[in-house]
């Protein structure tokens, strides 16, 4: 027994060294990416840029499901974005509630003939509707399939060569387009390009718009503030420098149409839409030997309500999971596999061995802490000087991404909220990330027992300034 | 050494590290302010100076000396502000001015630098306040590896005649993306004579790879004295080149165009027939109204469709066309005509953008 615990103590060991490791290597990267986008960021020549004609037009995709609620608020907050020439492209997924309803009345919405062909196979469309208030609208309403085949009904109807996708309850920052399309002025091989999603509960909102950033005082959502900016500020920097990473948000991520055409739009069937996309955009410019990039930049922000309940958090994680499961399997062929260059090399085994198996690891490892503890295999004072070692770890690099936040953007100016921010980043190790990992764990049963949904969100509203 | 005390190494070197983070957070703040409190009044100060000047109440050299109290970026920052604001020559004035400053000396001396901010500086600040001495600097920022950098230096080009400098500019064209070709082309605008002659000579390399990407940057001009190689290049054997040149046409409503256009609504190529089509509509010349009539037969929908939409801008007798394709025999021409039809004026509006 003794023999089986340290050998299972060593792998996971050696696991743990090799995958911190990994982070540090992205949190390194990440420092010259953000120095570099900094500079970019505050080029003053941004304002020329925005009265010039040289800007890429953009069709912006806008799914929704039972949205009634926001759906007027969120799409006249789009269609005043600071861009010169966009279409927004709205898709009612057979909504069950009034959604539809609220659209027409909102934008005195009138029916047209569909002027497209379907390129990608979607669910039947009902009617097409063009507004008379707002020309830059297009509203589809079609048959309930979900996010990805409305993305696809949206994709076909879209007149533009860059589309990108937006949940209808993410607010946009005004200029977040215009920044987005800087990689498209900057390089010509950019097939993709991802910006930074940012935590909106505890936010002050006006008229579709973040005029006061705010950490929120609530456990739940605060915590999420520092997993967010862990995620965007040093993980997907740093992916920027190893190839570019596998993940570019469904809630604010930009796209070349024809490569989305030539990979046959989002895939129904997937689990968690983005993450599929991406993977196969990937899969499909290595397979051509296309060359591209799929940057990750950090000053666009799109703001997102979080989920402030355990029980709706829970449900969110072990679907990212599940998603992540399920496409790691669809596309193991690519692991490892050089044909896919960095991609296969680097990118499909940290996000199959450090992502997707982590929760098992995890418990694993907590285990067979346990079992050694009691079989007396491993000395106490050893195993809590081993969890203190990788708890701070982890502390340490969600306080990394404050700093990085700090020093950089500073989107949270009031020194209340730094506090609150390093305050859940030290809280985050200890219960939050334990039941994160029971979430996560999961998803390995029902992986193989649901097919794709929308995303359930109870939705508690923006503050708005009194 | 043990297992526990690299255990114990690592734990103190974190709670060093930790430490050393909270730190700096506070620092960066008080750093922040501090440097706020000194530039802020020199700002307001320059501000006031810069108003003055305009207004002929102060010189040049008191605008030079205020902008050499802030710190470079802050310096960059206010000539671009400023400079959209001011009349050419008078700007220009300020540009000598700034040759003999200390400062604009470091910053003309950052085009050779390793770091590409610096070199990014550098570009910013000539794209405001470039002389004609600067013209060997500007020529190798614009071939500068990082793109940023270019750009910047592209922007040179909307103050500063220099044919050897728009001669650069538009080899690198080709090479670019479309979104930082069409920024080039608003940019070009200006030296546009010199544009203009380099273009022609492009033009006769009919074998260059690049020659697409030429001619939908000349496109962009809607210069009356390219009409004629675009009508040449009608026949080349380039589908895409012909492409551009259909797209291009449509800016020129003259004999020749409509007559080159005529030729291409028939290519094998359908993306040629539909920008071919679509050109014809923009021209709107009653004879080609037959041709745009086929074209609503045509095989490929997209062709039938700007065919319709093509047909919508001839007034009248293209609405009587499909009216008559709308019960006509042939299904395809049929559908799509009841499509057009059914377009209100708005949406056919989106579609002519």
């Amino acid at each position: 027994m003794n023999t089986l615990i340290h050998t299972t103590d060593v792998v996971i060991l050696t696991y743990f060294l090799a995958l911190n490791t990994f982070y540090a290597l992205l949190l390194v990267l990440a420092i010259p990416e953000i120095w570099e986008q900094t500079r970019l960021a505050e080029d003053e020549d941004f304002q020329r840029l925005m009265q010039s004609d040289a800007l890429p037009p953009i069709t912006i995709l806008v799914p929704a499901y039972n949205e009634s609620a926001t759906i007027e608020t969120s799409v006249t907050a789009i269609l005043t974005l600071e861009y010169r020439n966009f279409e927004v492209v709205v898709v009612n997924d057979g909504s069950k509630d009034d959604t539809m309803e609220r659209l027409r009345q909102a934008f005195e919405l009138y029916e047209v003939p569909r002027t497209y062909a379907e390129a990608i196979p979607t669910q039947p469309l009902r009617a097409v509707y063009r507004s008379r208030t707002r020309t830059r609208l297009l509203v589809i309403d079609k048959e309930n399939g979900g996010k990805a085949d409305s993305l696809n009904a949206a994709i076909n109807a879209s007149r533009f060569p860059l589309v990108i996708a937006v949940d209808a309850d993410t607010l946009i920052e005004p200029d977040a387009l215009l920044r987005l399309t800087r990689p498209f002025l900057l390089g010509a091989r950019i097939a993709a390009v991802g910006g930074t999603i940012r935590v909106a509960n505890g936010c002050m909102v006006k008229d579709g718009r973040v005029t006061d950033a705010r950490v929120p005082r609530r456990f739940l959502p605060g915590i999420q503030v520092v997993e967010y900016l862990r995620a965007f500020l040093f993980g997907r920097l740093g992916w920027n420098r190893l190839g570019g990473s596998l993940v570019i948000s469904g809630a604010f991520g930009l796209f070349r149409k024809d490569y989305l055409h030539a990979i046959g739009g989002y895939r129904v069937s997937s689990v968690v839409e983005d993450l599929d996309l991406v993977v196969r955009l990937h899969r499909h410019l290595q397979r051509n030997k296309i060359r591209y990039e799929i940057p990750f930049i950090p000053d666009p922000v799109a703001w997102t309500e979080v989920p402030e309940s355990g029980r709706i958090l829970s449900r969110q994680r072990e679907r990212w999971h599940r998603g992540l499961i399920a496409a790691m399997w669809q596309y193991k062929g690519m692991l490892g596999n050089p044909r896919y260059g960095r991609v296969g090399l680097i990118a499909m085994p940290f996000f199959t061995f450090g992502e997707m198996l982590a929760p098992l690891i995890e418990v694993l490892g907590y285990g067979m802490t346990v079992l050694g503890l009691a079989y007396g295999a491993i000395n106490t004072s050893f195993a809590l000087l081993f969890l203190l070692v990788a708890w701070g770890y982890g502390m340490l690099l969600s306080i990394w991404a404050v700093v990085l936040d700090e020093v950089s953007f500073r989107r949270y100016g009031r020194l209340g909220d730094i506090v609150r921010l390093l305050f859940y980043a030290t809280l985050e190790t200890f219960g939050y990330r334990q039941r994160t990992v029971w979430w996560r764990l999961k998803a390995f049963a029902s992986v193989w027992k649901r097919g794709q949904v929308w995303g359930e969100m109870v939705r508690k509203g923006f503050a708005t300034p009194s | 050494m043990t297992s526990r005390q690299f255990l114990v190494i690592v734990a103190i070197a974190q709670g060093v590290l930790l430490l050393a983070l909270i730190i700096l957070i506070a620092l960066n703040r008080w750093v922040r302010l501090r440097r706020s409190a000194k530039v802020d009044p020199r700002r307001i100060e320059l501000d006031a100076v810069m108003q003055r000047w305009v207004l002929g109440q102060a010189d040049a050299a008191a605008v030079a000396h205020a902008l050499g109290s802030l710190p470079i970026p802050f310096i960059i920052d206010a000539l671009v502000t400023w400079s959209a604001r001011v009349p050419g020559e008078r700007w220009r004035q300020l540009s000598s001015q700034l040759e003999q400053r200390w400062w604009a000396r470091v910053l003309r001396g950052s085009s050779r630098s390793a770091r590409w901010w610096k070199r990014l500086d550098c570009a910013r600040f000539l794209a405001v306040a470039a002389t004609s001495h600067d013209t060997g600097r500007l020529l190798r920022l614009l071939r500068d590896p990082h793109p940023a950098v270019q750009l910047a230096a592209a922007t040179t080009l909307e103050r500063l005649d220099s044919p050897l400098l728009v001669a650069a500019a538009l080899d690198q064209l080709p090479h670019l993306g479309p979104t930082v070709q069409a920024y080039y082309a608003s940019v070009l605008k200006r030296s546009r004579p010199a544009v203009l002659r380099h273009l022609m000579q492009l033009f006769r390399r009919l074998d260059d790879p690049r020659l697409p990407r030429i001619i939908e940057f000349a496109g962009r001009l809607e210069e009356p004295v390219l009409r004629e190689p675009f009508t040449t290049l009608a026949t080349h054997l380039d589908p895409e080149v012909r492409t551009q040149v259909a797209r291009a046409l449509g800016k020129f409503p003259h004999r020749e165009s409509v007559a080159a256009l005529s030729y291409l609504v028939h290519d094998e190529a359908w993306p040629v027939r539909a920008q071919a089509v679509r050109s014809l509509g923009m021209i709107a010349d009653a004879t080609t109204l037959s041709a745009v009539r086929d074209a609503l037969r045509d095989s490929e929908w997209w062709v039938r469709l700007r065919a319709g939409l093509a047909l919508t801008r001839f007034g009248p007798p293209g609405r009587s066309v499909l009216l008559a394709a709308e019960v006509g025999a042939d299904a395809a021409a049929r559908d799509m005509a009841a499509l057009i039809l059914g377009l209100s004026s708005q949406a056919l509006a989106e579609y002519a953008a």
